[in-house]
């Protein structure tokens, strides 16, 4: 067992960028990936992304930076991410799913670096074209988008040992979970509300009468 | 060091010009102002800008007079019209006779109340809609006799168009016109109450020859699939899709028609038509001209604007009344807005029901048909600086305009006009990095492109000994690496790890 951060883990990574099938079937079965640099992965995502935002040229850039809120995209990014991995390992549990909840931490971690470098390149890039050259920058944009949503899909489909179709139905149930889990969540706060509530109103009537 | 000295210059003429001219001026009014004026920028956030109009004096009937004797209060007045040399003609609606005045709308010049017919005396049934040609004759929409009445300076009849015939009427078709307007060949357009296919027109002999400008209804494909569901009992009982109705219309010396119609999803309210009807109208970057953008929501100040009336003015610049909230949005050639002023209320200043908006001289008169009076709106240093570099674009004048924005900015420093403006004018002086950021400050991608494109060429050339120079060091360095590397002087990295595997 190596540590979460040494040279070999990030060697290891670019072979999984690079060799995704190969490499995330190691991950699963000889702990070669590292649920420490994916987690980084996904804070420079979300950093990319809110650079991407803030950054990026006007031409390319619709958005009003004004309205861009880096540390709240963080808090979002991590509770999708956080979600996105429960949800889908409580999906897989039941459909014969090989991967621990540390595999699936890693694919989804790793398929966001490919995102991350297009967005810190386009964000560079941006600065560099004109308005009718913006082709560039979502061609950039979207291929390395895809590519991560592929490595992604494949670092799923690894792990729990699945094929395609079945990697795909339980991504749709994922989400379909991940919904539940929001419900639930929105649902036992309101309920802690009401509680809370109910014994704020107990001791407002005590301190109130004595 | 010069371009320094310029700048300096240019700062100080125009900080002095707005000292003397302006702030005394806005300032005191300002506050007084019964109204708040806006813009929207582009984010479609709401901007407050000075005003560019603010009131000057208010008409009604029962300060005029007419051969000693008071005209009495105006009732229910629709429509105004004003002729080349200043005077306005005022439909005086429900009192049935056309009140003229002089351009300041103080002295009556003359009432127009019947007109001798063919040898017997004729008046007016609720006259809606009044306009005079070039010719100088007056073109009187009188509504409840269902006709068109010309008469000429002197009140003598030219020609009554009435009783349109056509196959495209229908048979029981009751013509009642509301507005009319007239272009340089006697040309008249109406508009007349209950017809939707579009603006009626009528050649100078009063002949009815067709449709103009019609408004194509948008089904969406929702509604198209729940009227493919609903029964035929279902069907005729929903909601008919019939295009609005247009509500006031005025011609520009081209003898191109704008026409303001109410726009139910807000975000066309105003067409500008070319001799075939066709809409030919230049839409801003946010595709919008509608009046307000923030109209979401149910309370009562929400739903889109509802233009009533609109006024070309000059220089491409047009005004469209919005009844709904009492306010005047002013648009440029090529569909920017430039300024939104005017409300609802009861001060001075503000309408009840607007009913009809004209521009004498400088000056945007509004005739309100509640009130039954003319407000009087004159153009402050701002909305004078505004109209004034917008006509000098529109004669293809930038350069001239950069002095002018820059009077403007420093009464709204984020005018996104402006700025675009100024960096507009950069661009063809060809001082690209001041262009590229003013055109960026006003927003405007397009030609911060175009100034880009150039800077990036300017700057390659410039450089381009140092880059060729830095690309031949890397050549020669390469190849002398990879000499050394063949006598073995230096290790290959490949060679080592060949080595290490190898142990």
């Amino acid at each position: 067992m190596q540590k979460a951060f040494s040279k070999e883990k990030w060697q290891y990574l670019l072979h999984t960028i690079s060799h995704p099938m190969d490499g995330f079937y190691w991950i699963r079965h000889q702990d070669r990936g590292s649920v420490g640099i994916a987690i980084l992965l996904v804070f420079i995502f979300s950093a990319s992304f809110s650079a991407n935002r803030l950054l990026a040229s006007f031409v390319v850039n619709d958005i009003d930076a004004r309205t861009v809120n880096s540390l709240y995209e963080l808090f979002s990014v991590m509770i999708l991410y956080l979600l996105f991995c429960v949800s889908n390992w409580s999906v897989t549990c039941l459909m014969n799913g090989e991967g621990r909840m540390k595999d699936i931490a890693i694919a989804i971690g790793y398929g966001t670096a490919p995102i991350s470098f297009v967005l810190i390149l386009g964000t560079i890039m941006s600065n560099f074209v004109a308005d009718d050259e913006q082709a560039f920058y979502f061609l950039l944009l979207g291929v390395g988008i895809a590519y991560g949503l592929i490595l992604m899909m494949i670092g799923i489909m690894q792990v729990h040992n699945y094929t395609l179709g079945k990697t795909l139905i339980t991504v749709l149930i994922t989400f379909a979970a991940f919904l539940i889990i929001v419900f639930l969540a929105l649902l036992l706060f309101n309920l802690l509300g009401m509680v809370y509530n109910f014994f704020h109103s107990i001791y407002v009537e005590i301190i109130f009468r004595a | 060091m010069k371009k320094g000295l310029l700048k300096k210059l240019i700062f100080g003429i125009t900080m002095t010009a707005a000292l003397g001219l302006s702030i005394v001026h806005t300032d005191s009014f300002a506050a007084s102002l019964p109204y708040q004026s806006y813009n929207y920028n582009y984010w479609e956030d709401i901007v407050y800008t000075p005003a560019p109009y603010e009131p000057d004096y208010v008409v009604d009937g029962l300060s005029l007079s007419y051969n000693g004797e008071s005209i009495g209060s105006f009732d229910t007045p629709e429509d105004l019209c004003v002729a080349d040399d200043g005077t306005i003609y005022l439909a005086d609606t429900k009192n049935n006779r056309i009140v003229i005045l002089d351009s300041s709308a103080r002295t009556v010049k003359g009432i127009i109340d019947h007109f001798d017919n063919n040898g017997t005396e004729d008046s007016f049934n609720q006259p809606y809609g009044v306009a005079i040609s070039e010719k100088d004759q007056l073109y009187i929409a009188d509504s409840q006799n269902k006709r068109v009445v010309v008469l000429d300076n002197e009140g003598n009849l030219v020609r009554i168009v009435d009783n349109p015939t056509s196959e495209v009427l229908e048979e029981n078709f009751t013509f009642v016109p509301l507005k009319v307007t007239v272009d340089y060949a006697d040309r008249i357009y109406c508009i007349a109450q209950n017809m939707f296919e579009g603006i009626m027109v009528f050649e100078a002999d009063g002949q009815f020859t067709g449709f103009f400008g019609t408004i194509n209804v948008d089904i969406t494909l929702w509604e198209r699939f729940w009227r493919k569901l609903a029964s035929k009992e279902e069907r005729s009982k929903s909601q008919l899709f019939i295009p609005t109705e247009f509500t006031g219309i005025d011609v520009d010396p081209e003898g191109f028609v704008y026409a303001s119609n109410i726009d139910v999803n807000g975000e066309q309210g105003v067409r500008r038509l070319n001799p075939r009807g066709e809409d030919v109208i230049k839409k801003g970057v946010n595709e919008n001209l509608g009046g307000d953008l923030w109209i979401a929501g149910s309370t009562e100040f929400a739903g889109p604007s509802q233009f009533t009336d609109v006024v070309y003015r000059k220089n491409g610049i047009y005004s469209c009344m919005d009844r709904r909230r009492g306010r005047i949005f002013t648009y440029d050639h090529e569909g920017n807005l430039l300024y939104i002023f005017g409300g609802i209320g009861t001060q001075d200043g503000n309408f009840q029901l607007p009913s009809a908006i004209e521009s004498v001289g400088g000056d945007i008169i509004v005739l309100d048909a509640t009130k039954a009076n003319i407000t009087y709106f004159k153009e402050t240093e701002y909305g004078r600086l505004i109209n004034q570099a917008v006509g000098l674009r529109y004669d293809g004048d930038e350069t001239a305009a950069v002095e002018l924005w820059n009077q403007v900015l420093l009464l709204d420093e984020n005018n996104e006009l402006a700025n675009t403006g100024i960096g507009k004018a950069y661009l063809t002086a060809g001082d690209y990095e001041q262009a590229m950021k003013y055109l960026k400050l006003g927003m405007s991608r397009e030609y911060y492109s175009v100034a880009y494109k150039r800077y990036r060429n300017q700057f390659l050339t410039k450089h381009a000994s140092l880059f060729l120079t830095a690309l031949i060091l890397v050549v020669a360095a390469l190849v002398v690496v990879s000499k050394l590397k063949d006598k073995g002087i230096i290790k290959s990295r490949k060679g080592k790890k060949d080595a290490e595997s190898l142990l």
